[in-house]
């Protein structure tokens, strides 16, 4: 049942954001069939390293949605202190509330039902701009970020950049 | 698929959204991409090369068609218009070596090793004797093409040679001739110099100008090139290379090909093979070499960075439910006001009415965002600091329009502190409950407001200072409360407060006849309370849970009654609401 409530509220949104696309990111399923998996195209934000990047990342929803929060993966390299190298985006509103595992964070900050689609894409852009750096899923980019935000990190961010468009 | 629409030569409008505009396109349903990019093309009047559109999080590709991705009449597909790339680049290079040196691995230093001999028979006078002819001799370049009378093209063969063959890179770079050459710094030095793209890539780049005026610097790197295994060692390491490249965003473009393909590999190889190399500063902690120029160091203008990195921005960056506006709040806030002095602005900033009218719509948020550490501090600041407070008044817009009300306020918040100190007072401000009710005649007034615009100056209240959002005023309100419950040390009293002073001070200020601002002040925190007492249930359930109720829909529970059920029962806990119907179900 609750199956079925979750795909409908998917269906919704995805319907919502086809019609009336969100500033910043694009949203569609990776296979139409399959309403918990969807695919999306994160637009660089502008005035940060990431401008003119294309972001591909997948979310990865559970039958449980909204109950319990999605999985988020960039498909496209990305170098940020808050997405781990193999893609997976580590922000608090993306862990289940209950147990509090990374040891600080509110349950306010974590997973709530109300979160969205648009909601999640709109804080991953969010911590693009502006990283969390006390929970480095990234070490090593959390560490150019602290020490040399206009060298190295911005080196490699700008790597990923022009890889993302190159594999337009 | 084609049966049911059939849709021969139908035509359909399709939005097209850029960051900054939009605009209907109307295109036959049937077009490929390449035929919309026209469309859209003349519509923007931007190349169609530059243009990049992306629907259902995937960037569509020219041949493909609007029917089959499925983009349909109405729908609205996101435009980026690319900057130009290429544009500053020499004619050859935009073609050639961008793709190759990302492509294959030993792409830069392939190139690199085209590039410097290739440089050799142009117009420089150190170059003179080196002629076509003088360099078909040797057996590495003849097969590199160099018959070919247009110079241009012959760079690019045997760009494309070498990429093709490794090995022949190796041998060229063992012919004696060319490592006789490559041992002359000065020799070397005019070849580059003498290139065209290079000049203009010096004159925008002072660090080249200087690695080039480098003679001892120079020499290293030809003591690289003439070692051919040090070469390939270089050939691994192009990523890097490129990711160096960047450290100079003027010239990137420019620089991506030369720079890449002489400098950035030979200096990679060299800070790998010899850890204190002693140019390897160059490539990387800049800081080292004062003579490396600083301008380009300056980072890109950016307004959501924080600034200074400080931590408690960090903390709250990611935290809340509606993410847009807590990343400027989290920003905003400890910078401007812990500091104490520019403030001003800062509720004029968009970010900063983007959150208030969050706040409005989402008092979750608002909770979240009253829980962080900044919020404390700020308004402990503020307690301790009434000019600040007074800026602030100042600058909420929604005072700012309206000196007599800000007067009042100001009047008004001395009083108002005092109050809040009171522990009874405090107690009956942190139950969430009340916090809801005052918000319910925040709403309430509002409605007054914008119903009957006539009554309320017969209150005493000059009609524009009825708030247009409920949570405008909370800035002001917020300092009183939270220095009051700070210097009682109840930090979990600090949640719900602010609201309830906002809708406090509002209050009176809207109702307090300026005869006595301080017992009519009094009088109406006191009323509050009594309305706060004596219950919201008053309130009918639909009115009390509006939020929340938005919220349920929001997610897809349409069933209003259900809806309005579950919240009463939970007493507004969404979360919890949601367990409900989802049970009931």
């Amino acid at each position: 049942m609750s199956e079925a409530q979750a795909a409908l509220l998917l269906r919704k949104q995805l319907g919502d954001l086809s019609k009336s696309p969100v500033e910043g990111f694009s949203a569609g399923l990776i296979d139409d069939c399959d309403v918990f998996k969807w695919e999306v195209l994160i637009i660089g934000p502008a005035d940060t390293f990431f401008e003119g990047g294309f972001f591909k990342a997948h979310l990865y929803f559970p039958k449980e949605y909204p109950q319990k929060p999605p999985k988020m993966k960039f498909i496209s390299d990305i170098w940020h202190p808050n997405v781990e190298k193999n893609g997976e985006v580590c922000i608090s509103i993306l862990h289940e509330p209950g147990e509090d595992k990374y040891g600080y964070e509110d349950a306010s900050e974590r997973w709530l039902p109300i979160h969205t689609v648009e909601s999640i894409i709109m804080s991953v852009i969010s911590m693009l701009a502006d990283p969390n750096d006390e929970s480095p899923a990234n070490v090593d980019a959390a560490k150019d970020w602290r020490e040399d935000y206009n060298g190295e990190f911005k080196k490699k961010v700008r790597r990923c950049v022009r890889k993302s468009q190159e594999s337009v | 698929m084609a049966e049911s629409e059939d849709s021969g030569s139908e035509l359909i409008k399709i939005v097209v959204k850029t960051p900054k505009s939009k605009e209907t396109v109307e295109i036959e349903a049937t077009s490929t991409i390449t035929e919309f990019k026209e469309a859209i093309s003349q519509k923007f009047g931007q190349p169609v090369e530059q243009l990049c559109l992306i629907f259902a999080g995937k960037i569509l590709k020219d041949h493909e068609t609007l029917e089959k991705i499925g983009i349909k009449d109405g729908l609205t597909v996101h435009l980026v218009i690319r900057q130009k790339v290429g544009s500053q680049q020499g004619p050859s290079a935009s073609g050639s070596s961008a793709p190759a040196a990302s492509s294959t691995p030993s792409a830069p230093a392939a190139a690199a090793a085209g590039t410097a001999p290739a440089a050799a028979p142009q117009p420089a006078p150190a170059a003179a004797p080196f002629g076509v002819g003088g360099m078909g001799g040797l057996s590495g370049l003849q097969n590199l093409g160099m018959g070919s009378a247009n110079f241009m093209e012959m760079q690019q063969r045997m760009q494309q040679e070498l990429l093709r063959n490794p090995d022949m890179l190796t041998q060229m770079m063992e012919n004696p001739f060319v490592q006789s050459m490559m041992s002359n710094p000065d020799l070397l030095r005019n070849l580059i110099v003498s290139n065209p793209q290079m000049q203009q890539l010096m004159e925008r780049n002072p660090e080249i100008t200087h690695m080039l005026n480098n003679p001892e610097l120079m020499r290293q790197t030809m003591e690289l090139a003439r070692n051919p295994a040090m070469l390939q060692e270089m050939m691994r390491s192009q990523d890097r290379a490129l990711s160096n490249l960047e450290s100079i965003p003027g010239g990137y473009n420019a620089l991506r090909r030369m720079y890449t393909d002489i400098q950035e590999p030979m200096m990679n190889a060299a800070q790998e093979q010899f850890g204190n190399n002693p140019w390897a500063s160059l490539v990387g902690g800049g800081t080292s070499n004062p003579q490396q120029g600083q301008e380009n160091r300056e980072p890109l203008p950016n307004p959501w960075a924080p600034q200074g990195s400080s931590t408690t921005a960090a903390t709250t960056s990611t935290t809340t439910a509606s993410t847009t506006a807590s990343s400027p709040a989290g920003q905003g806030l400890p910078g401007g006001l812990p500091g104490g002095i520019p403030t001003s602005g800062m509720f004029n900033s968009p970010g900063m009415q983007s959150l208030m009218q969050q706040m409005v719509d989402n008092p979750q948020l608002m909770q979240n965002m009253l829980q962080a550490p900044y919020m404390q501090s700020m308004m402990q600041s503020m307690g301790q600091n009434p000019d600040m407070a007074s800026q602030i008044i100042g600058n909420n817009p929604l005072f700012q329009g309206n000196p007599q009300l800000q007067e009042q306020m100001r009047q008004q918040l001395p009083t108002f502190m005092q109050q809040m100190q009171n522990p009874e007072v405090q107690a009956a401000v942190t139950n969430p409950r009340v916090l809801q009710a005052i918000m319910q005649i925040q709403q309430g007034m509002q409605q007054l407001q914008a119903e009957a615009p006539v009554l309320l100056p017969g209150l005493g209240v000059p009609s524009p200072s009825v708030p247009p959002a409920g949570g405008m005023p909370a800035s002001p309100a917020a300092p009183a409360s939270s220095a009051a419950s700070s210097s009682t040390d109840s930090t979990t009293s600090t949640t719900p407060t602010p609201t309830t002073a906002s809708a406090s001070t509002t209050s009176p200020s809207t109702a307090a006849p300026p005869t006595g601002p301080t017992e009519a002040q009094q009088q109406l925190l006191q009323q509050m309370l009594q309305t706060l007492a004596g219950g919201n249930a008053m309130q009918p359930p639909e009115v009390r849970f509006r939020s929340q109720l938005e919220q349920l829909e929001t997610m897809g529970f349409v069933n209003r009654a259900a809806n309005i059920q579950a919240l009463t029962a939970t007493n507004g806990d969404v979360n919890a609401a949601i367990d409900r119907l989802l049970q009931a179900q």
